[in-house]
């Protein structure tokens, strides 16, 4: 009894301000710890142009994010494609590009058209055939990545983004990077589409109660096979920015992205269960993630400190927010 | 289950309504297929050469089936048995005996380690199994990373026994001859399948079956279902430490990177063994059918002269494949006992 009034007194404009943004308010803290340890432990670590440099790589990780969180949120799904998706989309426009920006807009039609077709197969398995999507997208990344591979072995990787390209993600304006307006044009849209449109009811509606849902006219399987397939094609559209940004063709260059998309929104807090769309949070998330690369990368302690950090992280934030409340 | 099992009174359809007769029928077809490219499958160097190269996947076959069996799944596995493999050859050095013994002795406390950290995560601590393995596969990925940045390591001359008796240099003849009919590869299989037989036969075992088909059901009448999944992920990384010891006295070499593609093999191969994903169904034995089958397929695929760039691509069309028509099968096996049922 004594707790609840506690609970009741509590509302006060902070406390509830606390409660509702507690899991962003978190990620933005963590944020801050690893400035802080990091500049400690340097002593260069914090300046402008660090942190603005660490939003342009979390940029790429937020995207994936992108993916990955349409595609929890509509039913607790996973998409382990993406990445793949980016690379297969990165090694076939390398060439159509070549360097020209008359060439532009195929490369995007193959960047979207990959990403659905690839999402498309993911989202027929898993919500028609009902298999665990997890098993099925790992497998459509073998796929992928077998395309990826007879590709480069029949033709060798060549060919160059085009400059409008590399204009938009390699390049800055003064000391700010121009990739991190598409992140922030991709928030507001993303923002607006999931709290303000029919749509974002919808996907939100399928993820938390798909029974009740369906009982109200929305076809669930079809709206879970259109977040896979969107997730695809937003894939494919960010393998279009990653050849932008490092200005060659690599056989895997996406696939280095998968964990940390994953990893991004359950840092950002969203239930994996699905049913939620926070999109600021997965980018907070993906911000800690990049944050944390570079304190490792400061260290000295490379790839092996890189993904250890990553699994210790991700782990402790599933302990934190993730446990079921069953008995069992 | 048993329903099906009553409903079919003709023998023939009892037969094939039972999850084994699948795969085992799939078995027999693949191994009529390759024989038949392959005229010399059966030959005895032939079919030694074949047990090794099958042998790391049927070993992580059985470990993700007794996952599987008790209601988790690890994603883990692949980089779980790398780690296992660089620490035991950073451990060991060539000339010194006496390190293999020190290498062994660390090996089994990271096995035990490794099985604890994976059962807590999913038993005590209630992660869903696939997200909580997910993350400590990268865990594991890089604790190897940083005891094996770049591919290498050595191993002890008798720590070769597990792949060959022959290789070991003072090795007693008659063992020697008896390597030379029954390989390694077959003891180690032989031992995992005795160490499933007898768990399977303790309240342990029963148990785990229990926790996999309904884990509510199980915690309510009083079983521990936190202690039979943290059993479970120990027995799992045995058999992985057992494949690892298998690739340490194979390759003589550790890289970090050895167990990638292994992990989804392996899930798949108990997939289309007949061991269902969402657990309380199956044995290690099928799991070793289901092994041999993706094995096959990746033979027929060398034997059929695909360049080498083909493999991942087709390995995941399988895969996906088998894993629908395990699916397809049991729901239409299921409508059809529901339909004889009226």
């Amino acid at each position: 009894m004594e707790k609840n009034i506690m609970v009741l007194n509590k509302t006060g404009p902070i406390s509830s301000f606390y409660q509702r943004y507690r899991k962003m308010i978190i990620a933005v803290v963590l944020i801050a710890l690893i400035y802080i340890v990091g500049h400690i432990a340097t002593g260069s670590f914090l300046s402008i142009a660090n942190v603005l440099l660490t939003l342009k790589f979390a940029t790429f990780i937020a995207l994936f994010g992108l993916c990955q969180m349409l595609v929890i949120c509509s039913g607790g799904d996973i998409d382990l494609s993406v990445g793949y998706v980016a690379t297969l989309v990165v090694i076939l426009t390398a060439n159509v590009m070549d360097g020209h920006n008359e060439t532009l807009w195929i490369a995007i039609l193959i960047a979207i058209g990959i990403g659905c077709v690839v999402g498309l197969g993911n989202g027929l398995l898993t919500a028609y055939v009902k298999l665990p999507s997890l098993v099925v997208t790992m497998a459509m990344a073998n796929i992928v990545q077998g395309v990826v591979n007879v590709y480069s072995a029949g033709s060798g990787l060549s060919g160059q983004p085009s400059p409008v390209l590399q204009q938009l993600s390699a390049k800055m304006t003064g000391i700010f990077p121009n990739i991190v307006w598409v992140l922030i044009a991709a928030a507001v849209v993303v923002m607006l589409i999931m709290y303000r449109t029919k749509i974002g009811v919808k996907l939100m509606g399928v993820g938390s109660n798909p029974v009740a849902a369906f009982l109200s006219g929305v076809n669930v399987k079809r709206v879970r096979t259109i977040a896979f397939v969107v997730s695809g094609a937003i894939a494919g559209l960010v393998g279009l920015l990653l050849i932008g940004n490092s200005g060659m063709a690599f056989k895997d260059m996406g696939s280095m992205y998968v964990m940390p998309s994953i990893a991004a929104v359950v840092i950002g807090g969203l239930s994996l269960n699905g049913g939620e769309g926070n999109y600021i949070g997965v980018i907070l998330g993906a911000v800690v993630l990049q944050a944390l690369t570079n304190l490792f990368v400061a260290f000295g302690w490379g790839d092996a400190g890189k993904w250890l950090g990553y699994g210790i992280i991700l782990l402790l934030m599933l302990i934190a927010y993730v446990r079921e409340k069953t008995n069992r | 289950m048993n329903i099906r099992a009553n409903i079919k009174t003709n023998g023939f359809g009892k037969l094939f309504s039972r999850q084994e007769s699948a795969p085992i029928v799939i078995f027999i077809a693949m191994i009529i297929i390759v024989a038949s490219i392959q005229s010399n499958f059966f030959t005895p160097s032939s079919l030694k050469n074949s047990l090794n190269s099958f042998a790391p996947l049927i070993l992580m076959a059985m470990g993700q089936a007794i996952v599987l069996v008790s209601g988790g799944l690890d994603l883990s596995s692949g980089t779980s048995m790398a780690l296992m493999l660089c620490v035991l050859t950073r451990i060991m050095k060539k000339d010194d005996p006496v390190t293999g013994v020190w290498a062994l002795l660390v090996a089994l406390g990271v096995m035990l380690g490794i099985g604890l950290l994976n059962g807590a995560a999913v038993g005590y601590l209630k992660l869903p199994p696939i997200i909580a393995t997910f993350a400590t596969s990268y865990i594991w990925f890089g604790i190897a990373l940083f005891v094996t940045p770049t591919p290498g390591g050595e191993s002890v001359n008798w720590m070769r026994a597990f792949f060959d008796f022959n290789a070991v240099n003072n090795m007693p003849d008659w063992l020697k001859a008896f390597g030379a009919v029954v390989p390694t590869s077959v003891l180690l299989i032989l031992a995992g399948c005795v160490v499933w037989y007898i768990v399977s036969r303790t309240k342990t075992g029963r148990y785990m079956y229990a926790v996999g088909s309904n884990r509510v059901t199980a915690y309510q009448s009083g079983i521990k279902t936190a202690k039979i999944q943290t059993t479970a992920y120990i027995l799992n990384s045995f058999f992985l430490l057992l494949c690892a010891l298998f690739f340490t006295a194979q390759n003589q070499a550790g890289s970090a990177r050895i167990g990638d593609p292994l992990t989804l093999q392996c899930i798949a191969a108990a997939v289309v063994g007949g061991i269902a994903l969402n657990g309380g169904r199956g044995n290690v034995f099928l799991a070793i059918i289901g092994a041999v089958i993706m094995s096959l397929v990746g033979k027929i695929i060398f034997f059929a002269n695909m360049p080498d760039a083909y493999q991942t691509l087709v390995s995941g069309v399988i895969i996906i494949i088998a894993i629908a028509s395990s699916a397809v099968y049991s729901t239409l096996n299921e409508r059809a006992a529901l339909r004889g049922g009226k």
